[in-house]
């Protein structure tokens, strides 16, 4: 096995200095090393969208990413989004009960949030195509729309 | 309850589950982690049948960091090595022969989970490979392999009058469930017409997204799990049965589960992990990869063939069913779900006489279980296809047809068992309304067709003869903890089982907690299933709470020196004529010291009565109203579903966004069946067994209108006339959909999914009959 490598990266508004492997993923990195257990490993594959972090901004399959990937970059996890569920994406789900199981609320919610930060307004396709990114089991995904047009008004108000 | 204010339930409500779910914090068995604990990995066979001839694990043994490795030997040396429901056939670890493509044989403890899987690539295994059966006409030919040389191990599910119900009656069949009810044959030869028709169910997965998990320790005598199982008393008394310990050396805890939809029920891997932490002396975690839990259980695909008869004025008259489920190597669920999709197929409608006949075929398929409304999905579908059917080819109104035939609130389902508790034309008006079902176009010939569709899917809901127990401690402040054995798996058991409490205490919501889950301290129940949560484990609270509120009123009224009649409890105080009491002093200065507890207990069991065809009467009906508008590409196949309405009877809404969560997310799940998701074999192996391959409905697969309705029609047997309502969306949305399919371009598909193919198939044999003609 090659050497650790070093990375320095902001961790939901902290930097970081961490020493990594080069086979490190970052699911498994946040999970077991920094603890941020709120990113899920569901399929493990980059198809549900369970693990989705936000890396520079962009929805980003945290169990395909390598850790030494995100050197340098800002990395916002759904325990770093906002202080005990205060962001308006969180209250949205919230109000709204966008949720069941739980298991890809996370993911779904940094979507979301990527989401609006590129369309404030989104019309319904714009929606369920970036939903598409995330698989919902339990939900029917309705609710889930619900709260991103709530959410979206929070913003603006 | 008396003097509940309905709108005091109408309110909306917060999900106590919320506030861990959207921050992260929820902590499922996922997450769990003991110190020095190690990760497991289990080989699976590439065979879907074949003798195991020898297993050589020396060099993963040898392996650093290897703790041990289990095999079938290890397996087969358990005082009781096999799992299943009723009928037991499927062993820890196979010892004698695999009997599907993912089947478990050998098993390995390590430091982690990447020197596991090295070690699985050293285990060297030498099969003898059988011929294998992969359909339910390929097991049950004459002369074809079997899958078992022995007898499953258990008795069949018990069953009252004019049912019969049979292990192992011919070779590679499981199980058989008959009912009959008047001479079938008799009243359909006296019908005026009889049409038989035969229906293909399709094989699905749950792709729940947190896959199987389990952290196991063993102590001394003492067995430990973390299990993500919805079922901690089924799955406590199945590991005291296989390790041959004493019931209360076993303790099962239950976290936030990840999805389950019948995935996660009754004993599976369980057992493995145990006998692994046993063998390292260690706790042993045992995660699934979503690709495993693949080839762990589906839904029960299956044929149905129904003979029904009807008069000329559109009367049903008697209906016969043959159904053959493949229930895949092992028996897991397959009986409960053989005898409910027998008893289901007749549909809410008023019968002369029924003739059943349900049996679950072994095949070296995948498992199939429970899966959200086992049996009536299958029922519904070819029952209300047919219906639709029938009419259309007497010339009626499918609608018309139908409300002419169902039974009417108050009827029994069947003789001896109980009557329908929802007004089942008021909901199928509701969808007619919604859809404008009646005022839909004539079917046009244009490349693109539209059509509309309706179905009521219906089961019978809350388990036969559930029971549960329930318990509530209420601290001196008026705070309270639930204790029962629900499992909170998404479905909003922790609200509307403390909102139950809650409500019957007259506490805020927010005052009521709901325990976690551990078999030492919670109160049994039967698990996390046929949406009985609300209807039995909600009984058990309701009667705990009196428990407690009676206690309470008691001690009060000693401390006050009246008469308990006198007394009146409001919010955390009683009140006596004009003042009021508040409790908190009262108990301080009486007891003193941390306090006192108030420890309400509760239970609620519905009886066995041999004279219902179930063994007992049902406890509540799960309607499913469903109307789709289709439109059909003639020249694609395509079916776009461009509108869906789906609604179900919570008899009184406890939670009423967790009931609207429910219906749209069961019905999503069912739109998805019907349309596209299928579990495929083309030959011995899955064609599709993988989260990439395997493809569940996506936001951009929403039908483009798609609304619910949650009926309150007040008749269940739950706390405030609640009933169950966490499977009915799977029920009736495959047939509306096929229905809409036919009266947009006349033609029947009587197999899912309705794939572009099978649609231009249909499509392009109506164009050689009606050329013929």
């Amino acid at each position: 096995m090659s050497a650790p490598i070093e990375i320095a990266l902001t961790v939901n508004g902290a930097p970081r200095r961490l020493t990594v492997l080069p086979n490190l993923v970052l699911a498994d990195l946040l999970r077991e090393d920094l603890g941020l257990t709120g990113c899920k490993i569901g399929c493990d594959q980059a198809a549900c969208g369970a693990c989705t972090v936000l890396v520079d901004g962009l929805p980003t399959t945290a169990c395909t990413t390598f850790a030494f990937e995100i050197d340098g970059k800002n990395l916002v996890t759904i325990e770093g989004l906002g202080d005990g569920g205060t962001h308006p994406v969180q209250r949205a789900f919230l109000d709204h009960t966008a949720f069941q199981c739980g298991f890809c609320t996370p993911g779904m919610i940094l979507s979301v949030v990527a989401l609006l930060a590129r369309h404030p307004d989104p019309d319904e396709t714009t929606i369920r195509q970036w939903l598409s990114a995330n698989v919902c089991r339990c939900t029917g995904y309705q609710m889930i729309i619900d709260a991103v047009r709530a959410a979206a008004k929070m913003r603006a108000a | 309850m008396d003097g509940i204010d309905p709108a005091v339930l109408s309110a909306p409500v917060v999900a106590l589950d919320g506030p861990d779910k959207v921050t992260g914090a929820a902590r499922y068995t996922f997450d769990v982690a003991l110190p020095g604990m190690l990760h497991a990995k289990v080989l699976r066979s590439p065979h879907a049948h074949a003798r195991i001839v020898a297993i050589d694990t020396s060099r993963a043994a040898a392996l650093p960091g290897v703790a041990c490795v289990v095999t079938g030997a290890d397996a087969a040396a358990l005082p009781d090595p096999r799992y299943g429901v009723f009928l037991r056939d499927q062993p820890v670890l196979p010892w004698d022969k695999v009997r599907y493509v993912g089947d478990m044989v050998a098993a390995v403890a390590a430091v982690d989970e990447v020197t596991a899987y090295r070690a699985l690539a050293l285990i060297e295994v030498r099969y003898e490979p059988l011929p294998a059966v992969m359909t339910i006409e390929a097991a049950l030919a004459p002369g074809a392999p079997l899958l078992f040389d022995e007898p499953a191990a258990g008795d069949p599910v018990p069953v009252g009058a004019n049912a019969t119900s049979v292990k192992e009656p011919r070779p590679n069949v499981l199980y058989e469930f008959t009912y009959r009810n008047g001479d079938a044959d008799a009243v359909l030869a006296a019908s005026d017409r009889v049409f038989e028709d035969r229906f293909e169910f399709s094989r699905i997965n749950h792709f729940h997204l947190e896959p199987h998990v389990n952290v196991a320790r063993v102590i001394g005598d003492q067995i430990e799990i973390w299990s993500c199982n919805q079922d901690p008393f089924v799955l406590r008394n199945d590991l005291a049965r296989v390790f041959d310990r004493p019931v209360h050396c076993v303790r099962v805890h239950a976290s936030y589960v990840g999805g389950g939809f019948g995935g996660k029920s009754y004993c599976k891997m369980e057992p493995l992990v145990v006998l692994l932490a046993m063998r390292a002396g260690r706790p042993v975690r045992l995660a699934l990869t979503m690709d495993e839990s693949l080839l762990t259980l589906t839904k029960h695909a299956g044929e149905l063939i129904l003979t029904t008869g009807v008069t000329a004025d559109g009367r049903l008259t008697a209906r016969k069913s043959e159904i053959r489920l493949d229930g895949g190597a092992y028996a897991d669920a397959s009986v409960m779900t053989t005898l409910k999709t027998g008893y289901r197929i007749t549909g809410p409608y008023r019968w002369q006489a029924v003739a059943t006949r349900a049996c679950a075929v072994r095949t070296n398929c995948v498992p199939a279980g429970s899966f959200r409304g086992f049996g009536g999905t299958q029922a519904s579908f070819a029952s209300e296809s047919q219906i639709d059917m029938i009419a259309r080819r007497l010339g009626l109104d499918p609608y018309a047809f139908r409300l002419k035939n169902l039974l009417g609130a108050g009827e029994p389902f069947q003789p001896n068992d109980s009557a329908i508790d929802s007004d089942l034309v008021q909901g199928l008006d509701e969808v007619a309304r919604r859809l404008g079902y009646h005022r839909r176009p004539p079917a046009a010939t244009s490349p693109l067709a539209r059509g509309m569709g309706l179905s009521i899917g219906i089961k019978d809901g809350g388990g036969t003869g559930n029971h549960a127990q329930a318990l509530i401690k209420v601290m001196p402040s008026g705070r309270a903890i639930v204790h029962t054995a629900t499992v909170e798996i998404g479905q909003g058991a922790t609200t509307a089982l403390s909102r139950i409490a809650a409500v019957a205490l007259g506490l805020p919501l927010d005052w009521v907690r709901y325990g976690a889950i551990d078999t030492d301290h919670t109160p049994l129940n039967n698990g996390t299933h046929v949406s009985c949560a609300t209807t039995v484990t909600g009984a058990a609270i309701e009667r705990a709470a009196l428990d407690v509120r009676r206690q309470v009123l008691d001690f009060a009224a000693t401390q006050l020196g009246c008469v308990v009649e006198a007394l009146t409890l409001q919010g955390w105080a009683v009140r006596r004529g004009n003042v009021t009491h508040p409790l908190e002093p009262m108990i301080a200065a009486h007891f003193g010291g941390a306090g006192f507890e108030f420890i309400g207990r509760g239970q609620m069991k519905v009886p066995f009565d041999a004279k219902a065809p179930l063994n007992a009467v049902n406890l509540f009906w799960i309607p499913n109203w469903v109307g789709a508008e289709v439109e059909v590409d003639r020249e694609t196949g395509r079916v776009r579903v461009v509108r869906l309405v789906a609604g179900a009877d919570a008899g009184r809404s406890i939670n009423p966004a967790a009931c609207r969560g429910q219906i749209e997310g069961a019905t999503l799940q069912a739109y998805g069946q019907a349309l596209f998701e299928e579990l495929r074999y083309d030959g011995p192996t899955p064609a599709n067994a993988t989260p990439l391959a395997y493809r569940v409905p996506l936001a951009s697969d929403l039908p483009e209108r798609y609304e619910s309705f949650t009926a309150e029609h007040a008749q269940g047997p739950g706390p405030f006339g609640a009933k169950g309502i966490g499977e009915s969306g799977m029920l009736g949305v495959a047939s509306a959909i096929a229905n809409a399919i036919e009266d947009a371009v006349g033609v029947r598909l009587t197999a899912l999914p309705f794939t572009p193919e099978r649609v231009l198939a249909a499509l392009d044999a109506q164009q050689v009959s009606t050329t013929r003609r």
